[in-house]
C-alpha cells in the first residue's frame, strides 16, 4: 500500500466528481438551504403560538348572561367578540381556535344556587389551537377559584379549606433546554447532511465506474484493491465533510444574522457549538462513505446501488425520530451506537452541555471498526472475478 | 514474451461452460501474435487470465519471467492491456485520463509529463489532449484508451479487438503504431474475430475455437497445413466453417 498511489486515486476521484457540477450543486444547495429555511419556519411557528397564547381572542355567545365573568376576562386582557352563528364549522375549518358559550339559564341557575354552565368549544386535534384552548381553560378555572373563594370568605371560611393543594410551577429547564423541536431539527439535519453529502459521489465512483466500463482497465493496473478502496473513501469523505461544514455554516449564519423572531429561546449555536458539532459528526461523516462505497461496489448496477442506499438512508434517518418519540432517558451505552450516539451528543451540545472526552471517544469506536470492515470488504469485492461479470 | 501453458477456465455453477480449455502457445518479443477466433471462442477470457484478473482453473502462463499466478501485481506492471471494457472518465480530459494511469503505475513528475506528451503526440491526440473525453468519437476514445494502456511503456501489450468500431483511417493509423511497437521489440498479442485484420498485421496466428487452440503458426505455415490457396480458405478449412469470421 503506497501513500502516493492512494493520493493519486483520491485526487482523481475528487477532480472527477467536482466536475459533476449538477450533482455537487444540488448537494451543496440542499445543505445551505436546509438551515435557514427550517430555522425560520420553526421560529415563526413558535413565535405565532406564543402570540396567540398571549393575546387570547375569545368569541363568545351569551356573555351578557354572566357580566361578572365578562368583566373578569376583560381584566385579563382577553379580546372578546360575538361568535358567529356558524362557529362550529369555523372551528373545524381552523378559522377560530376556541369559542365560549354561556348557558342561557346561567344567571337563573346561579341565583337559585345551582352551578352555572359554560361550554368551551374547540377542536383539540389542531396543534395551533392548543395554546388558546389551554389559556381559555386556565382562565375559566381561575375565575371559578376566585368566585368560590369569595363565597367561602363570606361564610367566614378560609379559601384554603376548599383549595388544600398549592401547586407551584417550578420549571428546571434552562432557557436552552426548551424548544425541543428546534433541537431535534438542527441535530437531525446535521446528521442527515453527514449522510447525504457523499451519496452521489460514492455511487458514481463504484457502481458508476462499473457501469461505465472503466473498472476492468483500472483493475489491470498495479493499484492494489485496498489502495483503490482507501483512495475512493478519502475522496468521498472530503465531499461529505464539505457538505456537513456548509450545512453547519448555514445554521450558524442564520442564527447569528437572520431576522428571527424573538421567541425566548436563547438558542446556543456559536462557534463553540459549530466546533462541537464537527467533532461529534466526524466519525459518522467518515463512516457513511465507507459503507456507501461497500454498498455501491456490491451492486451490479447504479440503479441497484441506489435502491440499497435508500434503505440505508431510511435506517439512519429513523434512529433520531425513534429517539424523539420514545422520550426516554437515553441509556449510557447508546453513545456507542453510530447515528443514535451522535444524535444524543449533538443534542447535548445544543443544550450547552460540555461533551466528555470519554463519551466522545466511545462514540468513535464503532464507526472506526465499521470503516475498517467496509473498506476491507470493498477491497475483497474488487479482487473477486465476479466483479467483472454481471454488467 | 508470453508463454501460455495449458490454461483452462470454466464458468457456471457446475463449471459446465468451458470458456478456455488447455490453451498453450508462445508469443515472442518483437512480433505481433494474432489471436483469431469467432465470437465466444474464449479470446476475452484468455486475455483476462493473462492480465491476472481471472484466475485459471489449471495451467499457467508467464509474462517474461513472471508467473501470472504467483506474481500477479508484478505482471501488471509489465503489461499494457486494451481490454474488452475500455471506458474512459468522461469528465476528465484526454491528458488527465492518461496521466491517471501513469500515476497508478507509479510514474510522477517530469517523467510522467514527458511520457504523456510523447504518447499524445504519437497517437495524434494533440488537438484533443485538453478536452474532456465526453464529446469524443469512438476512434478518439480508442486512442485515449490505447495511450492509457501504454503510458508505463510496457514490454508486453495485449489488445482485445482494438479495431472494433474504428473507421479505415483509424485502423491504418493503429496498425502503423502497433508495427512501430513491434520494431521497438515489444511483445504484442492482438485478438480479433476479423480475419483480414489478423492477416494484415500479425506475424503469428493462434486460431481459437470453442476455447481450444486449433492451429498455431505463421501465416505461411497455416497455408501449407490447410492446403488452401488463400488465408481465408485456410481459416475455413481449419475451423470447419467460415462462420463468425466475416468482418
Amino acid at each position: 500500500m503506497t501513500a502516493r498511489r492512494i493520493f493519486a486515486i483520491a485526487r482523481k476521484e475528487i477532480v472527477d466528481s467536482a466536475r459533476d457540477r449538477r450533482t455537487l450543486l444540488v448537494a451543496l444547495l440542499t445543505a445551505v438551504a436546509a438551515g435557514p429555511i427550517f430555522l425560520i419556519l420553526i421560529f415563526n411557528l413558535i413565535a405565532r403560538q406564543a402570540d396567540s397564547a398571549r393575546e387570547l381572542k375569545l368569541p363568545a355567545i351569551g356573555l351578557s348572561n354572566a357580566p361578572a365573568l365578562e368583566a373578569f376576562l376583560v381584566r385579563n386582557q382577553v379580546t372578546l367578540s360575538e361568535a358567529p352563528a356558524d362557529y362550529e364549522a369555523k372551528i373545524r375549518a381552523g378559522e377560530i381556535n376556541v369559542v365560549l358559550v354561556v348557558d342561557a339559564d346561567f344567571a337563573k341557575d346561579v341565583a337559585e344556587g345551582r352551578q352555572g354552565r359554560v361550554r368551551l368549544v374547540s377542536d383539540r386535534s389542531r396543534d395551533r389551537a392548543q395554546p388558546s384552548i389551554r389559556q381559555a381553560e386556565s382562565l375559566l378555572r381561575a375565575y371559578n377559584r376566585l368566585w368560590g373563594g369569595q363565597r367561602l370568605l363570606l361564610r367566614g371560611i378560609s379559601p384554603a379549606v376548599g383549595d388544600p393543594l398549592a401547586i407551584e410551577d417550578f420549571d428546571l429547564a434552562t432557557p436552552q433546554q426548551s424548544g425541543a423541536i428546534v433541537l431535534f431539527l438542527v441535530a437531525f439535519y446535521a446528521l442527515l447532511g453527514s449522510v447525504m453529502g457523499g451519496m452521489a459521489v460514492s455511487l458514481d465512483t463504484t457502481a458508476g465506474e462499473r457501469e461505465r466500463q472503466s473498472l476492468e482497465p483500472l483493475l489491470m493496473t498495479p493499484a492494489r484493491p485496498i489502495e483503490l478502496a482507501v483512495g475512493k473513501w478519502i475522496a468521498v469523505s472530503v465531499f461529505n465533510l464539505l457538505v456537513v461544514s456548509v450545512m453547519l455554516c448555514g445554521f450558524y449564519l442564520t442564527l447569528a444574522y437572520a431576522p428571527l423572531p424573538a421567541v425566548g429561546i436563547p438558542f446556543l449555536f456559536s462557534e463553540r457549538e459549530v466546533g462541537r458539532f464537527l467533532t461529534v459528526l466526524l466519525p459518522v461523516a467518515l463512516m457513511i462513505p465507507a459503507i456507501l462505497l461497500y454498498v455501491g461496489t456490491r451492486a451490479r448496477t447504479y440503479k441497484e446501488a441506489q435502491a440499497n442506499v435508500s434503505v440505508l438512508m431510511f435506517v439512519v434517518s429513523l434512529a433520531p425520530v425513534v429517539q424523539l418519540f420514545l422520550q426516554q432517558r437515553e441509556p449510557p451505552w447508546l453513545v456507542l451506537v453510530p447515528v443514535s450516539g451522535q444524535y444524543t451528543l449533538l443534542r447535548q451540545a445544543l443544550r450547552g452541555e460540555a461533551i466528555g472526552v470519554v463519551q466522545l471517544g466511545l462514540s468513535y469506536v464503532v464507526p472506526a471498526v465499521l470503516i475498517v470492515l467496509a473498506l476491507g470488504g470493498v477491497a475483497r469485492l474488487l479482487s473477486r472475478e465476479s466483479i467483472l461479470s454481471g454488467k | 514474451m508470453i508463454r501460455v501453458e495449458g490454461l483452462t477456465k470454466a464458468f457456471g455453477k457446475k463449471r459446465e461452460v468451458n470458456a478456455v480449455s488447455d490453451v498453450s502457445f508462445i508469443a515472442p518479443d518483437g512480433e505481433i501474435t494474432g489471436l483469431l477466433g469467432p465470437n465466444g471462442a474464449g479470446k476475452t477470457t484468455l486475455l483476462r487470465m493473462l492480465s491476472t484478473l481471472v484466475t485459471p482453473d489449471s495451467g499457467t502462463a508467464k509474462i517474461g519471467n513472471l508467473d501470472i499466478l504467483r506474481d500477479r501485481f508484478a505482471v501488471r506492471e509489465h503489461i499494457g492491456v486494451l481490454s474488452d471494457a475500455r471506458g474512459l472518465y468522461l469528465r476528465l480530459t484526454a491528458r488527465e485520463n492518461i496521466r491517471y494511469y501513469g500515476a497508478l503505475h507509479g510514474l510522477s513528475g517530469a517523467a510522467l509529463d514527458a511520457r504523456v506528451d510523447a504518447l499524445i503526440e504519437t497517437l495524434g491526440l494533440t488537438p484533443l489532449a485538453n478536452r474532456r473525453t465526453q464529446g469524443f468519437s469512438q476512434g478518439e476514445r480508442m486512442k485515449v484508451a490505447i495511450a492509457r494502456a501504454l503510458v508505463h511503456d510496457p514490454s508486453t501489450i495485449m489488445l482485445d479487438e482494438p479495431t472494433n468500431g474504428l473507421d479505415i483511417m483509424s485502423v491504418r493509423a493503429l496498425r502503423d503504431q502497433l508495427r512501430a511497437l513491434r520494431s521497438a521489440g515489444r511483445c504484442l498479442l492482438f485478438s480479433s474475430h476479423v480475419m483480414q485484420e489478423v492477416a494484415a498485421l500479425c506475424d503469428r496466428i493462434v486460431i481459437l475455437s470453442a476455447g481450444k487452440v486449433i492451429a498455431h503458426g505463421t501465416a505461411q505455415e497455416l497455408l501449407s497445413w490447410s492446403g488452401g490457396a488463400t488465408l481465408e480458405d485456410a481459416f475455413v478449412t481449419l475451423l470447419g466453417s467460415g462462420e463468425g469470421l466475416a468482418a
